[in-house]
């Protein structure tokens, strides 16, 4: 048993190196299983066993992402893209917060939204599209309404669950030193209710990608949801599975951001506490 | 009682062996495909023999004695959704516009064209009916629907490299021909690209036509094609029934092209839903032998040319084609001479002049 412990320690890393040595084996861990895959891939594509327009070898997928990029057709269909998750994920996280910090706070509102919240909540974002092509079209305000739905339930959700794990204490806390509502609001619930917020925001941010690629797939021009149909109208199904790694990664970067901003932004939480 | 069993068990090998040489003549179900679908989605195309075909149930007809089963398979997804069929095995005979047709042969599919499927088939442009639009360029940066990797894109494209524009001077939206017209009389695009089914809605007053290549000049070279192929395996493991599809197909474009039959066969095509008068309308001045004839004359190979050449420029099409390694005119040769129709159809030459 204590044999381990001592050869490490034998090594004697410094503390920090050590640390980096533990992430970048994780790291690698991680890339075992999208490397099984790109030579179990390769397998297929080599032998045939499905027919090559069907899946073509990850090198011509390489190729065309090449080709996307060098083209300027991946920014600009991307450009395209993230705009409108941001103006989605803007006014669905607004909506959401507004909504959420109401219904924690009070129990009447719960009353009152809550069951319909729900079932709005429970038809998927899909299931929306057809009604709010028929309210505003299928141009820009249909990506961003359908976006800021998909971000609006988890981020509304969160923040009233945040603020309803709030210690019954810190209200009582504040009541003694007379804070007013939005001074209670601003000092003591939404520091309290932060990991719990900030946990909905993501989710809402991995939704609002998700609700993204959706949208763009039934009615578009531009972005990278639209390139996807594109590469499958003009039989070119490399060009569909380089979008597909594009939305992949991205989202990726999406959820990693925000979850090393969190880190970041909750740092003083950890020594408050 | 050994002996006996090992004699059963060596005959039942035997015919396990040469039962699929047996059955290698005749298949036990020939899968069609066509890339058109009626009005609500009905399986009823119209415009070339192979429809007819479909509407009249010939090749049921002429397989119903070999007790072989006819399946057919319409897509609403069009070329781009039968060339994902054709590529999974699922389809053994089928017709195709140019431009799915160019591409599933660019991207790999093994097929052999056996004859044309309709030559020429007008494209429209149309509008809501209150539209200010009165020209191509009035509708430069608005919804325009295209039913993209079909036909129609390519034609489209055509049409705008004609008038010195493209795809991108647009919002080109990808819509199929049901969602397109859909669209349309929603007004949620500003036009729809389209073949001639669009006419039924200028009937009903719910379109109106900007643009048709109906009257232009080189109508023939903007026009869509439609070619009818099966795939290399089975033409090889089954040519004579290519020969009798190719017989049946032949013998109803040559009906299809006597002038006599002109209301007989808008009718038929009515089937698909699109009414009457807009078949009547659209072929308005146009002789029907010239748009039917299957001939891989020295004209069609120059269409076929042309569309590749034309799909290239605007990047529709990756790498290059072999047009002519592509035709197999065995078969409609045979049809034409067993049918008397050797000199029905006149090949025209490269330019699209009789040839003498």
């Amino acid at each position: 048993m204590t044999s381990i412990p001592r050869s490490v320690s034998a090594l004697r890393l410094p503390p920090v190196l050590a640390g980096y040595l533990t992430a970048l084996s994780r790291g690698l861990l991680a890339l075992l299983l999208p490397l099984g895959l790109l030579l179990l891939w390769q397998l297929i594509a080599e032998q045939q066993w499905i027919s090559p327009q069907l899946l073509p070898p990850p090198t011509q997928v390489l190729d065309s992402l090449l080709e996307l990029y060098s083209s300027g057709e991946l920014a600009s269909n991307l450009g395209i893209s993230l705009a409108r998750v941001l103006w989605g994920f803007a006014a669905g996280s607004a909506a959401g917060l507004l909504l959420g910090v109401a219904m924690g706070l009070s129990p009447r509102v719960e009353a009152y939204l809550l069951p319909t919240f729900k079932a709005i909540s429970l038809v998927p974002v899909i299931g929306w599209v057809p009604l709010f092509i028929l309210f505003v079209g299928i141009e820009e305000s249909l990506k961003v309404l359908v976006i800021a739905k998909a971000v609006m339930v988890p981020v509304a959700i969160n923040a009233m669950k945040g603020i309803r794990n709030v210690p019954v204490g810190f209200f009582e806390v504040a009541r003694l030193y007379r804070f007013s509502l939005w001074r209670t609001v601003r000092k003591v619930v939404l520091p309290a209710a932060l990991p719990s917020l900030a946990n909905g925001l993501r989710l809402g941010l991995s939704n609002a990608w998700m609700a993204l690629v959706a949208v763009e797939l039934l009615a578009s021009s531009e972005g990278i949801g639209y390139l996807m149909v594109y590469g499958r109208q003009l039989f070119q199904l490399d060009l569909v599975m380089a979008t597909m790694v594009v939305i992949g990664v991205v989202g990726l970067v999406l959820d990693q951001g925000l979850q090393l901003l969190e880190r970041h932004l909750l740092t003083w939480r950890n020594s408050a506490y | 009682m050994i002996s006996l069993t090992r004699r059963l068990f060596l005959a039942g090998l035997a015919l396990a062996v040469v039962a699929p040489s047996f059955a290698a003549d005749l298949p036990k179900v020939i899968r069609l495909g066509s890339p058109l679908v009626g009005t609500g989605n009905r399986p009823v195309g119209a415009g070339n023999s192979f429809a007819n075909a479909q509407i009249k149930g010939l090749l049921e007809q002429e397989f119903q004695k070999d007790g072989i089963k006819i399946e057919w398979n319409n897509f609403r997804g069009a070329g781009p959704a039968l060339n994902e069929a054709v590529a999974n095995g699922l389809l053994d005979v089928f017709w195709e516009g140019d431009l799915p047709a160019i591409i599933g042969k660019s991207g790999g599919l093994k097929t052999k064209l056996l004859l044309a499927n309709g030559r020429s088939s007008n494209l429209y442009l149309a509008v809501p009916p209150d539209s200010p639009v009165k020209s191509l360029d009035d509708l430069k940066g608005k919804k325009v629907a295209v039913f993209k990797g079909t036909a129609v894109q390519l034609a489209a494209g055509k049409v705008y490299a004609k008038h010195g524009l493209s795809e991108r001077d647009f919002k080109s939206i990808n819509m199929d021909t049901a969602t397109g017209n859909a669209a349309l009389t929603t007004k949620d695009v500003d036009a729809v690209w389209s073949s001639s089914n669009i006419l039924s809605l200028e009937d009903r007053g719910v379109a109106r036509v900007v643009y048709s290549t109906r009257k232009d000049p080189q109508a023939q070279s903007l026009n869509m094609q439609g070619y009818v192929f099966t795939t290399e395996e089975f033409e090889k493991k089954y040519p004579e029934v290519v020969q009798r599809i190719v017989n049946v197909l032949v013998k109803e474009a040559a009906w299809a092209s006597d002038d006599k039959n002109r209301n007989a066969l808008f009718q038929l095509w009515a089937k698909s839903g699109t009414p009457f008068s807009a078949f009547k309308r659209d072929a308005e001045g146009i002789s029907q032998k010239e748009v039917q004839s299957p001939l891989l004359d020295e004209y069609f190979v120059a269409l076929v040319r042309n569309s590749v050449t034309e799909a290239q420029k605007l990047k529709l099409l990756r790498g290059n084609l072999d047009v002519q390694g592509w035709f197999e005119p065995k078969y409609l040769n045979n049809a034409l001479k067993s049918q008397g129709l050797d000199n029905y159809w006149k090949p025209l030459d490269a330019k699209g002049n009789a040839k003498l």
